[in-house]
């Protein structure tokens, strides 16, 4: 296989023609993306998407069924530990052990990752301080308020100092401010050369804190780039969204769509919403019309619209 | 053969053991508190108050005779309460092994861990025991010195079909079976209440094929001091069990952990 002599530094992650099977289903078809190093990368998609497989087989937790994925330029297969050595992994579940204290928690992973008793401590010890939890240090994990488990998660999946941090929906379930310290501290770690694998429900979230990212579905790729790049792409660079509007109203107004760069319109319950850019040149022929401009909001256009955009506004359960 | 595993005893393994310990230390007055009522209850009902009307056992006082059975049973029920009911928590419940295997760990050293743990958990338990019998008078050998080695091994052996239960196991009551169905007719018949030497030859053989049995002739002759050449025996199908059994847990968690 050929690989482009690359100049930069090599890909944290490298997935290529990523293909699992559960019988005759096909969870994941064909998938390829990279991940750079230092970045924030983002998977995204509705549930049963294929996300949790192909984290599963990053992670060197299932098998690959064809198509290969290199991390640190190892190729990943389960129970690679010379990969899992290198990572940190939060998953989805506040899977921290009952029987122990917040100190054991994370004291007893770095002897996992086959740190000596006082390494580990000493580790322990700055981890816990800096995501604000040594005053718990002592207490068991189910006093622990959701955020401050979810913060312990992370702290214990830094423990072997890793040079891949997976976060697998890392907020799910917390309040606003657990998840801006969260998000200051995916952001402080990336600042420090981590790389960030991320995957997320929330688009703003993503939109936050990821340098690129890939949507997928029924386990294909939809779109991958920077999310500015890829909501220009995909929905354009605002949205109109109007409400108390007849149908009549919406045949006379959408007559001009033309005249903007109108990428879709599109009616939202009662809402019919256009996608675009330099939609104010739109705004302004409407004002000229006869009949009045109905209520109307403008807004950015989000990763939300593109997400819902290419994956539809179906429920998937 | 493909797709076989076995435990892996390594720095892992011990770190494996060391949550163990912490996690134990934690609860130990409860845990062993649970542990000793039942084998206590038995033996001063039975030994002392069935005992009252058993003239002699294989030539020993009825409480002399069962009280090393019990010994052994302390220590197999020890092993297999936390083996089974715990590992399954940590399985299904609270995702304990789950995050293990994203460290560098595998399934192998998981139950490697969690053998090392059980074994000294059955010395343990069948130390306090014995302990007991001491006080009662009902040790009567120093070859009793010799009990850790059959107890270690105990924890282990035990520890690995409880392993393979909790691994299999669809839900808590599916527990319940397996000390039904194994453990508490092993208890019954294996020697422990009476000698084997009068039952039918194919009930008899047929118990001899259990592991229990051989664990309570060691146990028994050396509380009662008079071991003989057929410990061998007892020993061999001891380590042989240990041994055969100890792939089915490592094979089956690593199947369900990163299958």
């Amino acid at each position: 296989m050929l690989h482009q002599t690359a100049t930069t530094a090599p890909d944290v992650v490298r997935v290529e023609g990523l293909v699992k099977r559960y019988g005759d289903f096909e969870a994941v078809h064909g998938v390829s993306f990279f991940v750079s190093e230092g970045e924030c990368f983002g998977l995204l998609g509705p549930n049963g998407a294929g996300k949790s497989t192909t984290i599963r087989m990053i992670c060197c937790l299932a098998a690959i069924d064809g198509g290969t994925i290199h991390v640190l330029e190892l190729p990943a297969f389960p129970g690679n530990q010379a990969i899992k050595q290198q990572i940190g992994v939060v998953s989805q579940d506040d899977n921290l052990d009952p029987d122990l204290t917040v100190r054991e928690n994370i004291e007893i992973q770095g002897r996992f990752y086959g740190q000596s008793a006082g390494e580990a401590r000493e580790r322990a010890q700055e981890l816990l301080v800096w995501m604000q939890l040594e005053s718990k240090a002592k207490a068991q994990v189910r006093d622990l308020s959701g955020g401050m488990r979810r913060r312990l998660v992370i702290a214990r999946a830094l423990m072997g100092k890793p040079r891949l941090l997976v976060l697998d929906e890392p907020t799910t379930g917390l309040d606003p401010q657990a998840r801006q310290l969260v998000w200051a501290k995916v952001r402080e770690l990336k600042s420090q050369g981590v790389t960030v694998f991320l995957t997320t429900h929330y688009m703003d979230e993503a939109e936050r804190l990821c340098d690129r990212l890939v949507i997928m579905d029924h386990g294909g790729i939809l779109e991958e780039g920077p999310p500015d790049e890829v909501i220009a792409r995909v929905v354009g660079e605002e949205c109109l969204e109007l409400s108390g509007i007849s149908e009549d109203q919406q045949v006379q107004l959408a007559r001009h769509l033309g005249e903007a760069e109108v990428t879709f319109s599109e009616w939202q319950g009662e809402i019919w919403a256009v996608f675009g850019s330099q939609l104010d040149r739109l705004l302004q022929r409407w004002q000229t019309l006869e009949s009045a401009l109905p209520r109307f909001y403008r807004r950015r256009a989000s990763l939300e619209d593109v997400f819902l955009r290419l994956t539809g506004r179906d429920l998937r359960e | 053969m493909k797709g076989i595993v076995w435990p892996r005893f390594s720095h892992g393994a011990v770190m494996v053991f060391r949550r163990d310990f912490l996690a134990w230390v934690k609860y130990y007055k409860s845990s062993l508190l649970l542990n000793f009522g039942e084998p206590l209850t038995n033996l001063l009902a039975l030994g002392f108050g069935l005992g009252m009307y058993v003239a002699k056992m294989d030539g020993v006082p009825f409480v002399d005779f069962i009280g090393p059975g019990l010994l052994a049973v302390t220590a197999m029920n020890a092993v297999t309460f936390d083996t089974t009911f715990g590992a399954y928590d940590r399985l299904n419940v609270n995702g304990v092994y789950e995050s293990m295997v994203t460290t560098p760990l595998s399934a192998g050293e998981i139950v490697a861990g969690e053998f090392l743990w059980e074994a000294c958990r059955s010395l343990l338990y069948g130390t306090v025991f014995f302990i007991v019998l001491l006080a009662l008078g009902l040790v009567h050998s120093w070859w009793s010195l010799l009990l850790p080695l059959p107890l270690l091994i105990t924890g282990a052996l035990f520890s690995a079909p409880a392993l393979f239960v909790a691994t299999k196991a669809k839900n808590n009551e599916q527990l319940f079976y397996y000390f039904s169905l194994v453990i508490t007719p092993m208890f019954m018949f294996s020697g422990v209440f009476f000698p084997l030497s009068k039952l039918p030859v194919l009930i008899r053989d047929l118990i001899l094929i259990t592991p229990l049995v051989h664990v309570v002739d060691i146990v028994r002759a050396l509380i009662l001091g008079h071991p003989t050449d057929s410990l061998w025996v007892d020993a061999a199908v001891v380590v042989a069990y240990t041994v055969g059994l100890s792939i089915l847990p490592a094979t089956a968690l690593k199947k369900r952990l990163t299958g």
